[in-house]
C-alpha cells in the first residue's frame, strides 16, 4: 500500500504510480448505505456515457431499507462488455470496510480514493502496489458546505483526476447529471465539486498529472436499461395488457414498471395479496383473451405452481416470469443464483406442455419478454422466462429495441365473425397440431367450459381412458408445432473450436469474455449461450456433439442446466460442471483459469 | 347458431341445496335478459363446483381456493360481462380465506354465491371452516366477517329450502354487480343430505330480517348487532344483511380485453418510454 496524503519534495509520490490509459475500467464505490455510493457511479455513468462507452452497473446491497454496507459497481468499456471486469481497478471507499471488503478484489495497480475523515485507511490489507489518496473528504464537505452529503460531488473532483478527467468536462457532467435539480442545489453541488478539486491538487493530484488517463469510445446512441425494465417493455410492446404480482425481490421492478406503464394504454398492474392471488388473477384476465402476465421470484414463484400447471391442462395463454435469487427457501434474497431450473421445467404437478426461455443479455430481455407474449397466444399454455438476478437488476448498454419488428400474432384466437361461420364449436378440439381455435367469453355461440380436469372436446369433465391418451398427446403435440421457431441461442467463438463454454442468463457475457481470455491464452474455444431453456433444442444437443469437451457454467451446486441437457440425450461424459452458489458473479479469469487447469490435466 | 356444449345434468344427490342454487341463478338469468354469452360462471372445487357446468353460459373450472381471484382477472378485463363466482364453504373460508378477505375490500363488480353445507361433502364427510362442531370449534359466520372489511357493499344470506326469497335475493346480487356498485356476496345455505343433513337445524336457526320492517340493511351498525344478537342465541340472520347503494365498484382502466394492441398504433408512444432510456 503506498498511501500519499500530501506532495512529496519531489513533486508527489503520485509522480511514482505507472501511467495508465484506459479503455476498460472497473469501479467500486461503497460506504455505509445512505453514504451516496450511488451518486459517484452515476456522476462517472454520465462522464463515461458522454464519452462513447459502454457501460455495466450493479449494487451490493444488503437485504434492508437503510444503512448496512452497500456498493456500487461500474464498468466502462470501450468495448461492450455486458458484465464486471475480473477486478476492481479504482475502488472509493467511504470506510474501512469497504477497503477490506474490495481488497480481494482490487487489481495490482489499482488506485484507492480513502476518506480518510476518521483517519488513515485501515493497515495491511491492500497490496502494497494498490495506490491510496486519502483525503478527509467527508470532513471536508462538513467544515466547508456544512452538509456530510456533499462529500460525493467532493469525492467526484478527487476522481476525475485521479482519471486525468478536463475539470471543465467533469462539471459539466454534474450539471447534467443534476439537471433536474434546483439551480442553487446545483451550485452548492459544483462548489464541492471544486473543494475536491483543491483537495486532490493538494494530495499530488495536479492537473496534467493524472495517475491515468482514460480513452474516448465510439458507441452510437444505446440504452442503458436493466433485465425488468426491458422484459416489461417488451411484454408491453407485444400487446400486453394485464399483469399481477406480489412484491418480491428481485421481481419488484416489473410490477412497478407496468403500474406506471401499462395504464396510458388502458392496461393494468395489480398488487395482488399473494402469489396464489397474483396468477390466478392473471389467469383471469387471459381468459378473456387479454395477454397476461404473472412474476415473481423462487419463493413466490413455487406458490405459483398449481397455477402453472392449471395453465398447461386448462390450456390458457399466460407468461410467469421467475427472476432468480439465491435459494432455497428464503436463501439469498439479493444474490445472484440460477438453481431454479428444476421448479420452471418441472415445477407444476402432472405431464403439461410448457416453454422455458431465458434472455441472454438486458437487450434481449426485451426481445424475449416481446416474443413470450405472442408465443404464449399461440401454445395457450406457460410460457416461462428465466431471468437472474443479476440480469434483471444490473443495467447495462443495449442497442435502441426494434420497435417496428414486434407484432401481434393472435393465433388461433376467434374473432365474433368466425365463431358465427362454425357450424360448431368445440374449445378443446383436437387437431394435428393440438392447437384448438379460441372464442372469448363475450362471443356469441363460443360458450365454452374452461377446466383444469380432465375432459372432453366439449370441455365436459371426462376420465375415459382413451380420451384422456388423446388430450395429453394432443396438448404435448402444440410444443412440437412451435420447436422449430423457438428463439436460438447467442453463438461466439470459430464453429470448430473443440472446447465449448455452455451457460445462459447473466452468465452468458462472462463466457464470452472468458472466451476472449482463452483465446489469448491460445486455447479457442466456442460459446453457446441457449435462449430456449426447455424444450433442450436440437442446437444445444449438437453443440455438445461437435464438441469434445463441453464445460457447464451455472450458478448452483446441482448442476441443473447440465442435469437437463444430458437428460435430453447429451453425452454426459463430454460435459465438465462449473459451479457457483455463494452469491457472487462469476468472473471471467476464474472460468479461464478452470477451463485451462482442466485441459492440462486432460493432456 | 353455432352449436357448442351441452349444459351437461348435475352431479348432486336427491335433496340437495345446490339445486336452489342452480335454479334461482337460472330463474334470474331469464329475469334480467343476460344473454348466455356474456355470463361466465367461475366455480371453484367441490360439488358446487360443477355448477357452470350445468347452465349454458361460459364456464371455468378454478382452482381450489382461487375462484375469486380467477373471477377479478375476468370482470376487470372484460367488464361487459356478467361475471358470477360460485363455490363451497370450504372453498372460500378454508383455502380461499385470504382471497374472500381482499376480495371484499377490492369491491369488483361481480357476484360471489358460496353453497355453504358446513361440510367437505365430495371428499366424503371432513369438517368444515362453517361447522359448529360443539366446544371443539366455532363455525365461521361468513358475513359477519365481510361485514368488518371496508369496502363491503353487498352481503346477503339465502337458504336453498327458502326459494322465493333466494331468487329475490340472487336477483338483487346480479343488479348490484350489474350496476357496478361492486361485490355481491350471496352466501346460501345449502344442505348436504348426505353428510351433514342440516336442513332441520337451520329451519329453525333462522331469523329472516327481510321481513322485519324495524330492520334497515343499509346501517352497518344494525347489521352487526343483528349478527350478534342472533349469535348470542343460537341463530343467525337470512335476507339482505347489508347494502350499500351508493357503492362505486372497482374498475381498472377500460376493458382490457378490448384494447387496441396494435404496435404500428403506439409507435410514438413507445418511443418515448425507449427515449427515456438513451444514453
Amino acid at each position: 500500500m503506498n498511501v500519499t496524503t500530501k506532495p512529496g519534495a519531489d513533486g508527489g509520490d503520485a509522480a511514482s504510480v505507472s501511467k495508465r490509459h484506459l479503455s476498460d475500467i472497473s469501479v467500486m464505490v461503497a460506504g455505509q448505505g445512505g453514504d451516496g455510493s450511488l451518486t459517484i457511479a452515476s456522476l462517472l455513468s454520465q462522464f463515461f456515457a458522454s464519452h462513447g462507452f459502454h457501460l455495466y452497473s450493479t449494487s451490493n446491497i444488503a437485504s434492508r431499507i437503510k444503512g448496512g454496507h452497500a456498493a456500487a459497481f461500474l464498468r466502462a468499456s470501450v468495448e461492450q462488455t455486458g458484465c464486471m471486469g475480473d477486478h476492481i481497478d479504482l475502488l472509493v471507499a467511504f470506510d474501512d470496510e469497504a477497503v477490506v471488503n474490495a481488497a480481494p478484489s482490487m487489481a495490482a495497480d489499482g488506485i484507492v480514493v480513502f476518506d480518510g475523515s476518521k483517519g488513515p485507511p485501515p493497515e495491511g490489507v491492500l497490496a502494497e502496489s494498490v495506490q491510496v489518496f486519502s483525503v478527509p473528504f467527508g470532513r471536508l464537505a462538513v467544515r466547508d458546505l456544512g452538509r456530510d452529503l456533499l462529500k460525493n460531488c467532493l469525492g467526484f473532483g478527487i476522481v476525475s483526476r485521479v482519471l486525468g478527467i478536463k475539470d471543465d468536462d467533469a462539471e459539466g457532467s454534474l450539471r447534467k447529471r443534476f439537471q433536474r435539480l434546483p439551480a442553487a442545489v446545483v451550485e452548492t453541488n459544483v462548489e464541492a465539486f471544486r473543494i475536491g478539486l483543491q483537495s486532490a491538487e493538494e494530495a499530488g493530484l495536479e492537473l496534467g498529472n493524472s495517475p491515468w488517463t482514460v480513452d474516448s469510445g465510439e458507441r452510437e446512441e444505446h440504452l442503458m436499461i436493466g433485465g425488468n425494465d426491458a422484459l416489461s417493455f417488451g411484454f408491453l410492446a407485444a400487446g400486453g395488457r394485464f399483469y399481477a404480482g406480489y412484491p418480491i425481490t428481485p421481481a419488484s421492478e416489473i410490477l412497478a414498471w407496468l403500474e406506471r406503464r401499462l395504464p396510458a394504454f388502458g392496461g393494468v398492474a395489480m398488487q395482488a395479496e399473494d402469489e396464489l392471488s397474483a396468477i390466478n388473477l392473471a389467469i383471469g384476465a387471459a381468459l378473456t383473451g387479454t395477454r397476461s402476465m404473472a412474476a415473481s421470484s423462487g419463493p413466490g414463484f413455487v406458490l405459483m405452481q398449481e397455477g402453472v400447471s392449471q395453465l398447461g391442462s386448462a390450456e390458457i395463454p399466460l407468461v410467469v416470469i421467475d427472476c432468480q435469487r439465491a435459494g432455497p427457501s428464503t436463501g439469498m434474497p439479493t444474490k445472484v443464483e440460477q438453481s431454479d431450473i428444476g421448479t420452471m421445467i418441472n415445477g407444476g404437478h402432472g405431464d403439461y406442455p410448457k416453454v422455458v426461455l431465458a434472455p441472454t443479455d438486458q437487450g434481449d430481455a426485451f426481445e424475449i419478454g416481446a416474443y413470450a407474449t405472442n408465443l404464449a397466444q399461440r401454445i395457450q399454455g406457460p410460457v416461462i422466462i428465466a431471468m437472474d438476478r443479476a440480469l434483471s437488476q444490473d443495467s447495462t448498454t443495449v442497442k435502441p429495441f426494434d420497435l417496428e419488428a414486434v407484432k401481434i400474432d393472435d393465433a388461433k384466437l376467434l374473432s365474433r365473425e368466425e365463431v358465427q361461420k362454425l357450424d360448431e364449436y368445440r374449445r378443446y378440439l383436437i387437431t394435428d397440431d393440438g392447437l384448438s381455435p379460441w372464442a372469448v367469453p363475450g362471443t356469441p355461440g363460443g360458450q365454452n367450459l374452461v377446466t383444469g380436469n380432465e375432459r372432453n372436446e366439449w370441455g365436459l369433465v371426462s376420465a375415459e381412458p382413451k380420451n384422456r391418451k388423446k388430450m395429453i398427446d394432443k396438448r404435448e403435440r402444440k410444443i412440437e408445432s412451435v420447436r422449430d421457431d423457438l428463439p436460438k441461442g447467442a453463438r461466439w467463438g470459430d464453429r470448430k473450436a473443440k472446447i465449448g463454454l455452455l451457460g445462459f442468463g447473466s452468465a452468458g457475457p462472462i463466457l464470452v469474455r472468458a472466451g476472449i481470455r482463452l483465446a489469448d491464452a491460445g486455447t479457442d474455444v466456442q460459446v453457446l449461450r441457449p435462449r430456449t431453456i426447455w424444450p433442450v433444442l436440437d442446437e444445444t444437443l449438437a453443440f455438445i456433439e461437435e464438441c469434445d469437451r463441453v464445460y457447464v457454467i451455472e450458478y448452483n451446486n446441482a448442476g441443473q442446466f447440465a442435469h437437463v441437457v444430458s437428460g435430453a440425450g447429451a453425452d454426459k461424459g463430454k460435459m465438465v460442471s462449473m459451479l457457483k452458489y455463494d452469491g457472487v458473479p462469476f468472473r471471467a479469469v476464474d472460468i479461464a483459469n478452470f477451463v485451462l487447469e482442466r485441459e492440462a490435466e486432460g493432456q | 347458431m353455432t352449436k357448442t356444449y351441452k349444459p351437461a345434468e348435475p352431479i348432486w344427490c336427491a335433496g340437495c341445496g345446490d339445486f336452489g342454487v342452480q335454479g334461482a341463478l337460472e330463474r334470474a338469468l331469464i329475469d334480467l335478459n343476460i344473454a348466455k354469452h356474456d355470463v361466465m360462471i367461475l366455480a371453484g372445487i367441490g360439488c358446487s363446483g360443477t355448477l357452470q357446468n350445468n347452465v349454458g353460459t361460459y364456464g371455468y373450472h378454478a382452482l381450489h381456493g382461487r375462484v375469486l381471484p380467477t373471477a377479478q382477472g375476468v370482470a376487470f378485463a372484460n367488464p361487459d360481462l356478467t361475471v358470477v363466482a360460485v363455490g363451497g364453504d370450504g372453498d372460500g373460508f378454508a383455502i380461499g380465506a385470504g382471497h374472500f378477505v381482499h376480495t371484499v375490500k377490492r369491491n369488483p363488480n361481480l357476484v360471489y354465491i358460496v353453497m355453504n353445507n358446513s361440510v367437505y361433502g365430495l371428499t366424503k364427510g371432513q369438517d368444515s371452516p362453517t361447522m359448529d362442531s360443539e366446544g371443539a370449534a366455532y363455525g365461521l359466520d361468513a358475513t359477519r366477517l365481510a361485514l368488518s372489511i371496508p369496502g363491503a357493499s353487498f352481503i346477503a344470506r339465502g337458504y336453498s329450502r327458502w326459494s322465493h326469497q333466494l331468487h329475490e335475493l340472487t336477483v338483487a346480487a346480479f343488479e348490484h354487480a350489474r350496476a357496478k356498485r361492486g361485490f355481491a356476496f350471496l352466501e346460501v345455505l345449502s344442505p348436504c343430505v348426505t353428510y351433514n343433513d342440516t336442513y332441520a337445524s337451520w329451519d329453525s336457526m333462522l331469523d329472516n330480517v327481510d321481513d322485519d320492517p324495524n330492520y334497515d340493511p343499509t346501517n352497518m351498525s344494525m347489521a352487526f348487532t343483528r349478527g350478534v344478537e342472533l349469535d348470542e342465541v343460537g341463530r343467525m340472520p337470512a335476507g339482505i344483511i347489508y347494502r350499500n347503494d351508493n357503492a362505486v365498484g372497482r374498475e381498472v382502466p377500460p376493458a382490457m380485453s378490448k384494447q387496441n394492441l396494435d404496435p404500428a398504433q403506439h409507435l410514438d408512444s413507445y418511443g418515448k418510454i425507449m427515449a427515456s432510456y438513451a444514453v
